[in-house]
């Protein structure tokens, strides 16, 4: 296949599964606030504010967000920025346009099914605004969201070849999950640290019940682990559970799977540096143990986790998208 | 009440109504059926229609908003029906012709006969905008300049048809055949069960087929990419679909590059050389060595390749010459002096502003007649001289004169309408319509059934062009009744020509799955 193409698939999958993933986290914070539980705020903070910001935090976007909105409607303005704003190349709406302009690129390589999925997902995005979501339910639209793209996922599934360009795409969609289940997860802690809430307090597992939400594991989570929620169970869940599929370790080796795919090679010697530092990630993710990580520090090493996805993605465009 | 109440004929050959109230036999059961139907009801279907382009993405963007604004080319749902014998007789009117045109155009590019017998003058083809000098005699895989052909037939008030122009550089529009099938299909599911309607989509396929005939590598799996200017061409949707169709690869200018004569693409695997080069783009854009400089569409070096004979071109380069529509006008010359036969498709009879005495004639009747500019297309550059203003002919006549080899003028034919859908009279009314049929040559000619039928949807309006407020509907060529197929059954058409062998393309029958004989009666040569 031509390297634009290669190019295009990867970001496809990249952007569908980051509009899904802005959908979940800003879903979840806004039912948290809903719930009342601000434990994030420390004396003289703003509570709303200091909940929002979290999130503008998981995104890297405090300066760019700060410089956009000049009122005080923070709740307003944060749905805004997240769900619809051009100007934020991460917003739902600009994610699912780009991807969609990707796959016009690629439009004779993926199926007609594929294709009308993410056009009608397109459409129904762009006739949503901020003031009809509050005036309607954010909620329903973030599960509009979250399904058109697993109805992305599910048609490529089912319709895709599982040969070169569905093995770029699934590059791009798992690499984009496990970086963002490290940003959730390293965001979120960092919060709770700060916050007042006592260990194991009712606000404590309220939070984390919230982490655990937000990439959709929390049900799967009690199932494993009935007996309350630490730091120590949600990250053996979140990073190292091998079966979960927004775990790191599962989406680390979804990618690397896709990856060796793409170059054929079967064996443990990588044939490239994307393969090389793909397979040592996921021999960390597959070999560390919890208390190792929390040795370390689980900031750093989800802050590490992150840069090494991001290396990985480098790795991958020089090797096979640049030309 | 019925959506055909005060249906108007005028003074037009109409395609579905030989007189008022009464339907031509071929049109009966349509009629019926959609006589039936609540205004209401046909304003459903014709929403759902609609949703189902948006939803698949078969829009234009228009610009100018932050997002973009998309819009479907407007389909009317009442379907166009041609008998088997009408569309008999096209077909091979159109193969006559598109034989001769491929002739004429080797010929030009060799030895000139054509020119040298006086039969067209000279300085017609040394001036004409899309000559290619610089191919005067390169050698084209197979002898065969034009692979793909459109030509726009009309039919005049007494149901005759008439050849309006041929388009034979990169004609569009086929997509839109398929589509308006599939659409018409899905919206109007029991009508194909009533009508025997001949499939049309095996056009993808032999198109592949053609162009991996012309393949210059003679092996197994020659490498055939679309070349696109890019997501931004209007046309850009048929691009992508029919290199899906296909299943090849969709490329623009920066996808490919020339080394040593060779054409290579540049894939997650390294180079992988091309052998044939279904371009979408004009000469003009094709290679900024050898053409336009300031062009970044193409690729450079691409036209070398191509005269080093290492890669194909579909179609040739220096095939606009016979879209020219002053050569237009010595097509059923070039038919006889090539075939020796009468053109079965005969032409709109045509005036060259650069002969004097049609000049004349040409200046003393503009509120007559329709000017048109030879080289342009769209409905761009046009007079239609009945509906024109003093001030208009008189603009037009200063273009002619200083600019003789450029103009042609027609009569302006009464063409034929047929009932479209208006939506804001809630009612059929009859709309002009014209007739693309798309012509494809490779080892043998052949032409799907029908092709893309353009419909002027502004009331008055005899102008089709999507740039023009056209739309399209679906075509429908019969299939042969049964007893007439059976006792025709074992008639072999073909005939052979300049090299080319005519068979029919294959026909594959709708759902009803009657009527065997006709598929298999053109295999037998």
């Amino acid at each position: 296949m031509l390297s634009r193409e290669a190019d295009s698939m990867f970001w496809i999958g990249r952007y569908v599964e980051r509009a899904d993933a802005t959908a979940r986290i800003v879903d979840v914070q806004y039912h948290s606030e809903l719930e009342g539980a601000f434990p994030y705020a420390q004396e003289g903070d703003d509570p709303q504010r200091a909940l929002w910001s979290s999130i503008l935090a998981i995104t890297g976007d405090d300066e760019k967000f700060a410089a956009q909105y000049e009122d005080n409607h923070i709740e307003r303005n944060v749905l805004d920025y997240f769900a619809f704003r051009l100007t934020n190349p991460n917003s739902i709406t600009s994610c699912v346009s780009r991807a969609r302009e990707n796959a016009r690129r690629v439009r004779e390589m993926i199926s007609s099914e594929m294709y009308e999925a993410l056009n009608i997902f397109y459409l129904e995005v762009t006739r949503w605004n901020v003031d009809k979501i509050l005036d309607a339910s954010p909620h329903g639209f973030f599960s509009q969201v979250k399904n058109s793209s697993h109805l992305f996922q599910g048609i490529t599934d089912r319709t895709m070849p599982n040969d070169e360009p569905r093995a770029f795409l699934e590059c791009g969609l798992y690499l984009e999950r496990a970086e963002k289940t490290a940003r959730i997860l390293d965001v979120k802690y960092h919060l709770l640290q700060r916050g007042q809430a006592e260990l194991n307090s009712p606000l404590d597992q309220h939070q984390w019940t919230a982490v655990l939400k937000s990439v959709g594991a929390f049900e799967a989570f009690r199932k494993a682990h009935r007996l309350g929620i630490s730091p120590a169970q949600v990250v053996s869940f979140l990073v190292l559970n091998p079966n979960f599929p927004s775990s790191m370790c599962y989406a680390i080796d979804r990618a690397e799977r896709a990856l060796r795919s793409i170059s054929g090679s079967k064996g443990r010697i990588p044939t490239n540096r994307a393969e090389r530092l793909i397979g040592r990630l996921h021999s960390d993710l597959a070999f560390l143990t919890t208390e190792e990580i929390l040795d370390v520090g689980l900031h750093d090493f989800l802050e590490e986790v992150q840069s090494r996805c991001n290396e990985i993605g480098i790795a991958i465009s020089e090797a096979y998208l640049r030309y | 009440m019925s959506l055909f109440d005060n249906y108007a004929l005028d003074k037009f050959y109409d395609e579905m109504f030989s007189s008022p109230g009464e339907p031509r036999p071929h049109y009966r059961s349509l009629h019926a059926a959609l006589s039936h139907l609540s205004p209401q009801e046909f304003k459903k279907r014709a929403l759902m229609a609609e949703a189902s382009m948006v939803n698949q993405g078969i829009t234009f963007t228009v610009y100018g908003d932050d997002l973009g604004l998309e819009k479907t080319m407007p389909v009317d749902l009442v379907p166009r029906i041609m008998t088997h014998d009408e569309w008999e007789r096209i077909e091979r009117g159109l193969i006559q012709r598109i034989q001769a045109l491929n002739l004429f155009l080797h010929d030009i590019y060799h030895d000139q006969n054509i020119l040298n017998d006086g039969v067209v003058p000279r300085d017609l083809i040394v001036n004409a905008k899309h000559f290619r000098r610089e191919f005067l005699g390169a050698k084209v895989p197979r002898d065969i300049y034009v692979q793909i052909c459109g030509t726009d037939l009309v039919r005049n008030d007494s149901g005759d048809y008439y050849v309006l122009e041929d388009n034979l550089r990169s004609p569009s529009g086929v997509s839109y055949v398929l589509q308006n099938r599939m659409l018409m299909a899905r919206t109007f599911p029991q009508l194909f069960r009533e009508n025997r309607v001949m499939a049309v989509d095996h056009y993808c396929s032999q198109l592949l087929t053609n162009l991996r005939y012309i393949s210059p590598r003679q092996i197994d799996d020659p490498v055939v990419v679309l070349l696109t200017p890019g997501e931004f061409n209007s046309a850009y949707f048929e691009h992508a679909f029919l290199a899906q169709q296909m299943g090849i690869d969709l490329v623009q200018g920066s996808d490919l590059y020339v080394e040593q004569n060779i054409v290579w693409m540049r894939t997650t695997r390294g180079p992988q050389r091309v052998d044939v080069v279904y371009r979408r783009i004009d000469d003009d854009f094709l290679d900024p060595l050898t053409f336009r400089k300031d062009s970044s569409l193409g690729v450079p070096g691409l036209v070398n390749a191509y005269r080093a004979g290492n890669v194909a071109l579909a179609n040739a380069v220096g095939t606009g010459i016979a879209d020219d529509k002053v050569i237009y006008a010595y097509v059923p010359a070039m038919i006889k002096y090539y075939l020796d036969q009468d053109a079965l498709l005969p032409n709109v009879p045509t005036y060259l502003s650069c002969e004097d005495a049609q000049r004349d004639h040409i200046l003393q009747n503009l509120d007559k007649l329709v000017v048109k500019s030879a080289n342009e297309a769209g409905g761009y550059g046009m007079l239609m001289g009945p509906q024109s203003t003093k001030e208009e002919q008189n603009e037009f006549a200063e273009k002619i004169k200083s600019d003789p080899r450029n103009f042609i003028a027609q009569p302006l034919v009464e063409i034929s309408r047929a009932p479209s859908f208006v939506g804001d009279t809630d009612k059929f009314e009859g709309r002009h319509i014209d007739l693309r049929p798309y012509i494809l040559v490779g080892e043998s000619i052949s032409i799907i059934p029908g092709g893309l039928t353009r419909v002027a949807l502004t009331r008055g309006s005899y102008v089709v062009n999507s740039s023009q407020g056209g739309g399209s509907k679906d075509t429908w060529v019969l299939a042969k009744p049964i007893a007439q197929s059976q006792s025709m059954g074992n008639m072999s058409q073909s005939q052979t020509l300049g090299g080319m062998t005519r068979s029919q393309p294959s026909m594959r029958q709708p759902q009803n799955g009657a009527n065997v004989m006709t598929q298999t009666q053109t295999a037998q040569e």
